[in-house]
């Protein structure tokens, strides 16, 4: 199908004339398997914004997703960031199948800030189901690029994919114009394209530049993954060599001609207003060049960090304000226990609860309640505040100078990224240019972005100079947006055939998108959507198909803490409720925790699966190893989360009673396919070791709003000693895609109390796990 | 008072207070990024560096107490080539986020400098760093890797 036009190069005008009729026939095929007209949309957008080329390298641009250069390089636009989880090899990875690319030529590079790399998964997957056909027109938010909600491969799919075979389509076609063979005999392996009968070969990046000016072919469709190559293997991270050699840049490593440094100081309250600032010695230190003072904090700008840091000891800073109001951790535990027995009334400080229902079917209560006493359970269980505790300390660069905003920080999403700074400068946001280097640590925290503020109010000090602000461990700490405290109660009647006939799950706690929205523009915060985040892996428990009789509700309550994403979010507590729970039921009914599951999950084959890869591996049957002035135990739990499910087996050993000592983790993960089999263990891994951290260590307290803890002596993170043996089994089914990043996190804390239990006949109800 | 160190090999004359933590001498003063502030009360060990060849927190180690010694970052050991423990991290495809792997990779030189066969427990006992991203069972495996090519290159040596 040689075309003589090909050899002429065409405008931008007729390609995006042709486009409109072209992709989206392409893309629908491909799109209607993740549902929707979203994503189509934005194939059918991809060439109205070009990743731009390097013409100093003679980079051709394709689209949005992907430029060649002449030596085949293809170099990857990556709208999420890396804070660990390995997207950018991930998403790399999406392109170089459809490409038959060389991957040690295929470089991932962070994309720049545009709609059209908007995370349409992440709205779609966050909105409660009223509100998602509506979302579909809010093209401001649909815009807004975040990672998040381990939804980045899923959202990608589609869109990088048919980017990634047009053009590879594209290539084909010039090549065989200037061979004078048919298109359909070429084929392309390790970035050469070949033509067999002929024996002519080349780079495709020979063909490059006018390949990237044809109209783009109708009709694309992805490789069948019959015939994937590099999916389901897992090549070397594009990351790891330079993580490995201290030269991967993280933003605390930001480094500009006249570069400033600034030091944090927050009020100690975690919410209220900065009312003084007092030097102790009357006045600043000379070191300080500037001081900068926001709502609820304090910077000192100078050459050295270190030096405002040590300025800052110097300094007191007196809180207070109608914003200012008092809570204490013990007081909220008895609050919330006075909202779990349906108390409305006088529970200052905080308002009345707004209650709401988020699943019910058949009549629980009515059904509990008419169940004999010793037919029943009921449990109440609580989760503390956490702190996310990235490595990297939360910081950010900013310059502002002839009105052009530059902000360099690891952030969560830098479309938000650029609208603080374009908030906070008074410039369009069309004038602030976001950088994005590697995060050291996300986990929902780099979505929070007071820092970019903070920034921003200091670069208008500097007369132009860049300044990176860097916040302390200790303000780390005691001013997160944290994972809230929640707590629960629930109750279960048994049936006559020793199931569960009703099971009642009421969960106090706050709205964490709430109060996300109110951080990040208080005019936004008005309404009070139900947020699914409260009650996910709750209401949606697989176990509903099995019980007749099923009630899960949630009272909200606004806390006057900061809050936000942490990694699993609503999971991150509900599967400890859920899995713990069950446990309980199947102790009362006397029954293995592994079987009883099993008959509860009898209509959700997919769940059943996966719980018995887990058993299967963890050789569920096999005693543990006794020792000596100890005892082992073992649990097991599962969850779905972000579309994954993951099974996992927890086996602990408890030693003189009191200390507890994790031996090993088996998981099995059903994440539809695992498209880097590798990579997807460690994240398992990654995010259990999280979810363990907080199980046994992990408390943000409150006394009179100011947080108890300051650093990992007091909120201390799981050691290379500590961490147990992991083994990891991955059940391909074949379903949709799920996420990795944080599937691992909400079964293993369940798991573990589970296990806990097996060894002790202790049941832990509280987080972080304590004994004796 | 000029404190005077030798920097990776090179003479190094830091016009800094004597209080002034060796790790901000070296991220500031010398601009090497590769060593990281963590945490600023030695428990995490992202700050970790070679002195004199020990494994050293350099986040509260005041740069008077390096005057006239070797120290040694991330960078300095990287300008030799890869070294066992970078080789097996690559392998076994350790760093995650990555913002603790200099100093992991600075205590894990140290300790197989020492002790080339490392016991499990010896291990333990010696690497006390933090990762957040639980990369440990990956870390593990590349240690005992690590091992192995410490003793390839001492075979091929001989």
């Amino acid at each position: 199908m040689a075309r003589s036009e090909t050899s002429k190069p065409k405008s931008s005008l007729r390609r995006n004339i042709l486009i409109g009729s072209a992709w989206v026939g392409g893309g629908l095929a491909v799109a209607a398997s993740i549902g929707g007209t979203l994503a189509w949309r934005r194939v059918a957008n991809a060439q109205k914004f070009m990743f731009p080329a390097d013409n100093a390298k003679s980079e051709a641009s394709f689209n949005a997703w992907l430029k060649i250069a002449p030596d085949s390089t293809v170099t990857v636009a990556v709208p999420r960031q890396d804070m660990g989880q390995g997207i950018y090899t991930m998403l790399a990875m999406l392109v170089a199948e459809e490409l038959d690319a060389d991957w040690t030529k295929v470089k991932p590079e962070q994309a720049p800030v545009n709609p059209i790399y908007g995370n349409l998964t992440m709205l779609v997957d966050g909105a409660p189901p009223a509100m998602k056909s509506m979302m579909g027109v809010v093209s401001k938010v649909l815009g807004v690029q975040a990672t998040g909600g381990s939804t980045s491969t899923r959202d990608a799919w589609v869109p990088m994919r048919a980017a990634a075979a047009s053009a590879r389509a594209m290539l084909l076609m010039v090549a065989a114009t200037k061979w004078s063979v048919p298109v359909g005999e070429l084929t392309i392996a390790k970035s050469i394209i070949t033509h067999a009968k002929s024996g002519k070969s080349a780079p495709f990046g020979e063909f490059a530049k006018e390949a990237a000016v044809l109209p783009v072919p109708p009709a694309i469709t992805p490789k069948p993954q019959s015939e994937w190559k590099l999916l389901g293997t897992s090549p070397k991270r594009t990351d790891v060599h330079d993580k490995s050699i201290g030269k991967a840049q993280f933003g605390i490593d930001v480094r500009l001609d006249g570069m400033l440094y600034a030091a944090v100081k927050h009020i100690d309250l975690v919410q209220g207003e900065l009312q003084a600032v007092r030097w102790k010695k009357g006045a600043a230190p000379k070191n300080v060049m500037h001081e900068v003072r926001g709502p609820d904090w304090f910077a000192v700008i100078g050459k050295s960090y270190w030096e405002m840091q040590q300025a800052l000891q110097d300094v007191e800073l007196v809180a207070g304000g109608a914003n200012a109001v008092m809570l204490s951790s013990p007081q909220l535990s008895s609050l919330y226990e006075r909202i779990l027995n349906g108390e409305d009334e006088g529970l200052k400080p905080l308002a009345k609860p707004l209650r709401r229902t988020f699943e019910s079917k058949g009549n629980a209560l009515r059904t509990i309640a008419a169940t004999d006493l010793k037919q029943r359970i009921e449990a109440n269980y609580s989760v503390p505040f956490l702190a996310h505790a990235t490595m990297e300390p939360m910081n950010c660069t900013a310059q502002i100078a002839s009105g052009k905003v530059d902000v360099w920080v690891g952030n969560q999403a830098p479309t938000i990224a650029s609208w603080l700074a374009a908030s906070a400068a008074g410039v369009s946001s069309d004038d602030v240019k976001v950088h994005t280097p590697y995060l050291g640590g996300g986990f929902g925290r780099r979505a929070d972005m007071e820092v970019v503020r903070q920034a921003l109010a200091c670069a208008k000090v500097t007369g132009g100079k860049p300044v990176q602000v860097i916040w302390s461990r200790e303000e780390d700490v005691k001013h997160d947006a944290y994972r809230p405290a929640v707590a629960c109660k629930m109750s279960a009647a048994f049936d006559e055939k020793g199931g569960v006939g009703a099971w009642y799950h009421r969960i106090a706690g706050p709205s964490v998108t709430k109060a996300y929205v109110k951080r990040l523009n208080p005019m936004l915060a008005g309404d009070d959507p139900p947020d699914k985040t409260n009650c996910e892996g709750a209401a949606d428990a697989p176990y509903r198909s099995a019980i007749a009789n099923f009630h899960v509700d949630h009272a909200q309550v606004d806390l006057p803490v900061p809050m936000g994403y942490w990694r699993s979010v609503g999971h991150s507590f509900n599967a400890f409720f859920v899995e713990s729970f069950v446990d309980e039921i199947a102790n009362a009914l006397k029954k293995d925790s592994y079987l009883f599951r099993l008959e509860l999950l009898k209509d959700v084959p997919r769940f059943a699966k996966v719980l018995d890869a887990a058993a299967s591996a963890a050789k569920w049957n096999t005693p543990l190893t006794p020792i000596a002035g100890g005892k082992v135990g073992r649990g097991i739990a599962i969850a779905e989360s972000f579309k994954s499910i993951v099974a996992q087996v927890v086996d602990v050993e408890i030693i003189g009673g009191k200390q507890i000592k994790l031996r090993r983790v088996v998981s099995a993960v059903d994440c539809g396919f695992a498209l880097d089999p590798e990579n997807v263990k460690a994240q398992i891994a990654s995010a259990a070791i999280y979810g363990l951290t907080a199980a046994l260590k992990g408390k943000i307290t409150l006394k009179e709003s100011q947080v108890e803890q300051s650093n990992f002596n007091d909120y201390g993170l799981l050691s290379l000693a500590e961490a147990p043996e992991f083994e990891t089994v991955i059940v391909n089914s074949g379903e949709a895609l799920g996420g990795i990043g944080e599937v691992g996190l909400p079964p293993v804390i369940p798991a573990l109390a589970n296990a806990i239990f097996s060894a002790s006949g202790k049941r832990l109800r509280e987080m972080p796990f304590v004994l004796g | 008072m000029p404190v005077s160190l030798t920097l990776n090999g090179a003479p190094l004359s830091l016009n800094v207070p004597d209080e002034k933590p060796l790790l901000w001498a070296i991220r500031e003063d010398a601009n090497l990024t590769g060593t990281k502030f963590g945490c600023g009360i030695a428990m995490c060990g992202a700050c970790t560096v070679h002195v004199n060849g020990e494994a050293t927190r350099t986040c509260v180690l005041p740069c008077s107490a390096v005057a006239g010694k070797d120290v040694t970052t991330i960078e300095g050991i990287t300008s030799k080539g890869l070294n066992a423990v970078q080789q097996a991290w690559i392998e076994m495809q350790v760093p995650q986020c990555g913002y603790c792997q200099s100093g992991f990779i600075m205590a894990v030189t140290a300790l197989l400098d020492k002790n080339p066969n490392p016991s499990d427990a010896e291990v333990d006992a010696a690497i006390t760093n933090l990762c957040r991203c639980g990369t440990y069972p990956a870390m593990r495996k590349a240690i005992k890797r690590a091992v192995q090519i410490n003793t390839e290159i001492k075979k091929g040596a001989k």
